[in-house]
């Protein structure tokens, strides 16, 4: 993958290699600026894309190796607990740190 | 639609705390093995599948509205996918994209492209679509696919096949256009 412009033809085969090893990362990385733009204008890459990914479906989704539900549930409840607490926002004491306005400031000053 | 994803579903729907945690835990039971699935086709990779899919649970939790009215497993799948698994897998390569030669576009329906007619299809259907599919092709481009599925690699291929790894990477990449070909007819009988 670390060849410079390759064909699109070679540009989806890495694809589904990458897509079925697990290392769409490194794929997306390897790409010339040249190859980025080739990807875009060609219709035959994006067919391809779909028929891979089935492919990759059926021939290695079993395979994938699920990890335990109830840890993962725990998991999926202490993103929930996370996210209703940061919705209920930092509690705030009435003014401990907000700054005086500058005009009352001024007053005090000419007090003193 | 299985009785306890129906009772799961109008549970993350209740409006009291207590029903929709019991809810989300038994809709998470019943439904992670499909999703993992399904986001195992797009990513390749079961540690980033189930980062994607906490939140992708997350989110459904605190949005369960788009899930009010399901009729079978097949829409749900089809809407967890548009309405929360879209969004989570864009994310995953955004902040790849600062070094990448692609546009955002591009990168897009790279990760999270449309659901096309297969993906719709439960894994069983798929299976036997994909072997009817492959049972057209001739002998070599048919042997190629199989020991790719089987996990070799392109240079793997052409030691079996007695070739160069160029002429596999061709064979491979004029297979895919001939099985998208058979896609395409099968949609047009779809619709």
């Amino acid at each position: 993958m670390v060849e410079i412009n390759r064909t699109i033809e070679e540009l989806l085969v890495d694809y589904a290699d990458a897509l079925r090893d697990g290392s769409i990362p490194t794929f997306l990385k390897s790409l010339s600026r040249e190859e980025g733009n080739s990807i875009a204008c060609s219709d035959e890459f994006w067919e391809g894309t779909d028929i891979v990914r089935v492919l990759n479906g059926v021939g290695f989704a079993d395979k994938a190796v699920l990890p335990n539900v109830s840890l993962f549930t725990s998991r999926v409840n202490a993103e929930i607990a996370s996210r209703l607490k940061k919705s209920r926002g930092p509690l705030r004491r009435g003014g401990a740190t907000r700054t005086k306005p500058v005009k009352e400031t001024e007053e005090t000053e000419r007090a003193i | 639609m299985d009785k306890r994803l129906r009772k799961a579903l109008k549970g993350l729907l209740d409006s009291e705390l207590e029903h929709r945690q019991r809810a989300m835990e038994s809709f998470v039971r019943l439904t992670f093995e499909n999703f993992m699935r399904c986001l195992y086709r797009h990513l390749g990779n079961e540690v980033e599948c189930e980062d994607v899919l906490e939140n992708v649970y997350a989110d459904i939790w605190e949005k369960s509205e788009y899930l009010a009215h399901i009729g079978d497993e097949r829409e749900l799948l089809r809407t967890v996918y548009m309405y929360y698994m879209r969004k989570r897998l864009r994310q995953v390569y955004r902040r790849l994209n600062r070094n990448l030669h692609l546009s955002q576009e591009s990168l897009s329906m790279l990760v999270a492209p449309q659901i096309s007619v297969l993906e719709m299809l439960s894994d069983e259907e798929r299976g036997e679509t994909v072997r009817r599919m492959l049972g057209k092709l001739k002998a070599r481009e048919r042997r190629a696919m199989e020991l790719w599925m089987e996990g070799m690699s392109i240079r793997a291929i052409a030691d079996e096949l007695k070739t160069t790894v160029g002429a596999v990477k061709m064979l491979k990449y004029r297979t895919i256009l001939k099985l998208k070909e058979q896609v395409k007819a099968m949609n047009i009988k779809v619709e």
